[in-house]
């Protein structure tokens, strides 16, 4: 393992996880001086029954300020003030995040504006605009992927302007994150592979791109160890609750390694492919996790290695060479892609080219990867990824990609 | 009281120089490139009307501001970065890093992933703007110095190894 000469690593955020985790936040809550909680969620949550589960394991112990389950799939400016208005009115003073991403940056939003005031959030981006502590937050994650319960950031959009505003702050990390086998027991089969490939990838960047750090190394690779051993058989025994906690953990521990490692190509080119042809994001880093490690593998290929213990246990690590051991990485995670793919009857692509909608066309249109690879130059995970990326190699990958075949070793260009 | 000794901020002035130095001359050299490079006049085309950036150290160090005037003139404006309303500010968290930087003993890729970078402003902007030092760079720096600098030294045609070059460098000095 290569340690950096300088290394940041902040997780602030206490973690509480079981089969009956929910049943503690009113004691957690209490520990933080709330008693009055605010629950903000989406449709999908309540509809799911995931919303009677945490109002359920909550009413015994507290008094629920309000519950708002109108967050969109898409955080957006207009929520969050409204939202924080409902939270003033019912004099909350706590907030309880269920759902994904979205629900998690809304509620950030909501938080900083009911503890500084006002309605203007742009007023709170930049570096260090949040000079002190928000209100108390719990984030209950229902899907084992993003990782957000344990991140800093928080992106809302603001429609009237067709723009994506990013808030950072060591501020916006919750205060307690609930991991809960119930909060993901019910979650469809795609859904479960796609998010937990979305934690395998932010695992394996976190592990192999520039910022590594021995912190952020043990949770990818613990994240990577759990996804492993758990993945298909919960995608072949939905109800296995410790297999579900397993992943829910995994996605928790990756999250904690990507925020402070930061993520490569892999998210550089998984962003662009779902900004222009809205695919689902997890589905972009099934496809496009390979192709970061092959393009990578002259830089770091002796980290990409290393991970093949975590991947595929101890017997293929100790029987393959170690010179060969990155591309046996590689290859592990395209059969873990081969076996998903057969275990959901074909619908987690292997390829972009396999990518459809509801309606069963094709999704990433061949002729779109141009403009894909264009819109990648402008994202800044693009610093951290170990080999420079021009729009010339960001195609040559996402031709690969759309294929379905290996890069030819022969077109990347090393530095 | 005269037991307990007060340390005040500063010092460091040769570094200080030092660095002022470069700033002022890759400001200009981005100028330069701006008229001289095609890659780096596109980069500054697809950016905002008035597009101002700043390359600075925390909290007070040495700065360089650099922007597109009313006309799409890329300009060096000099090391004040508080008299223009910028769109990205790309700052080093101590003068100490800026100098790493600028002695070419760290990237701005590492600078970024060792915690010592941070970015204000627009992220696909910043992207550019990153783009363009690394052209400058490699147009300043002689190769096994540019290859530190930058993840992947560029394989250019000879023209512009060679004449885009010495334009670059000349209209730095000359400030054209």
């Amino acid at each position: 393992m290569r340690l950096p000469d300088y290394y940041e690593f902040c997780c602030r955020v206490k973690i509480v996880a079981g089969h009956d985790a929910l049943e503690k936040i009113p004691a957690l809550l209490g520990a933080l001086h709330a008693a009055r909680p605010m629950i903000i969620t989406d449709r999908g949550v309540a509809g799911a029954g995931l919303l009677d589960v945490v109002v359920g394991a909550l009413q015994d112990g507290i008094v629920i300020g309000a519950v708002a389950d109108e967050v969109p799939s898409d955080s957006d400016f207009k929520v969050v003030r409204r939202l924080a208005k409902v939270y003033q009115q019912k004099d909350c003073d706590a907030i309880v995040a269920v759902g994904g991403g979205s629900v998690m940056d809304t509620a950030k939003g909501v938080n900083i504006l009911v503890s500084e005031g006002g309605d203007d959030l742009m007023a709170f981006t930049g570096a260090g605009a949040l000079k002190k502590r928000l209100k108390p937050l719990v984030a209950v994650p229902t899907t084992a992927g993003t990782g957000s319960e344990v991140t800093l950031v928080a992106v809302i959009a603001d429609h009237e302007k067709n723009l994506k505003i990013p808030f950072t702050s060591y501020f916006l990390l919750p205060d307690i994150a609930v991991i809960d086998s119930r909060m993901t027991l019910t979650l469809p089969d795609v859904i479960t592979s796609q998010t937990a490939m979305d934690a395998l990838c932010h695992a394996v960047e976190a592990y192999t791109c520039l910022a590594k750090n021995p912190v952020s190394d043990a949770c990818a690779l613990e994240a990577i160890s759990l996804i492993a051993g758990n993945l298909l058989k919960v995608m072949k025994t939905p109800a296995d609750r410790d297999g579900r906690l397993a992943l829910a953990t995994a996605a928790t521990l990756a999250g904690m390694a990507f925020s402070n490692s930061m993520v490569g190509m892999v998210h550089t080119l998984g962003h662009s492919v779902g900004a222009v042809c809205q695919v689902p994001h997890g589905t972009c880093m099934a496809v496009l996790l390979p192709y970061g490690l092959e393009y990578n593998m002259h830089k770091n290929g002796e980290e990409a290695g290393e991970l093949l213990f975590a991947l595929a246990g101890d017997a293929v690590f100790a029987r393959t060479p170690r010179d060969r051991r990155a591309k046996q990485t590689v290859a592990s995670i395209r059969a873990l892609n081969q076996d998903l793919y057969e275990v959901t009857g074909g619908r987690h692509p292997r390829c972009l080219g396999e990518v459809t909608g509801p309606d069963g066309k094709i999704r990433v249109p061949r002729a779109r990867l141009p403009e894909i690879a264009r819109v990648a130059l402008g994202d800044a995970s693009i610093f951290y990824n170990p080999e420079a990326l021009d729009e010339d190699d960001l195609l040559m990958v996402l031709e690969a990609a759309w294929e379905g075949i290996p890069l030819d070793p022969a077109r990347i260009r090393k530095g | 009281m005269n037991d307990f000794r007060e340390i005040t901020p500063g010092g460091r002035p040769f570094t200080r120089m030092y660095l002022n130095v470069m700033l002022w001359f890759v400001g200009r050299a981005v100028q330069a490139a701006a008229r001289q490079d095609l890659e780096v006049k596109r980069e500054f085309e697809a950016l905002p009307h008035r597009f101002t950036f700043a390359l600075t150290a925390a909290p007070d160090g040495p700065s360089m501001v650099v922007g597109k005037d009313e006309t799409g003139r890329v300009k060096y404006l000099g090391r004040r970065p508080g008299d223009y309303p910028l769109h990205v500010r790309l700052t080093l968290k101590s003068m100490e890093a800026l100098f790493l930087l600028f002695t070419f003993r760290e990237s701005t890729a590492t600078a970024t992933a060792r915690d010592r970078l941070y970015v204000e402003g627009g992220l696909p902007e910043a992207c550019a703007v990153v783009r363009i030092l690394d052209i400058v760079q490699v147009y300043l720096l002689p190769k096994p110095v540019a290859k530190l600098a930058i993840k992947r030294y560029p394989r250019w045609r000879l023209k512009r190894h060679t004449w885009d070059r010495a334009m670059v460098n000349l209209r730095a000095v000359i400030g054209y």
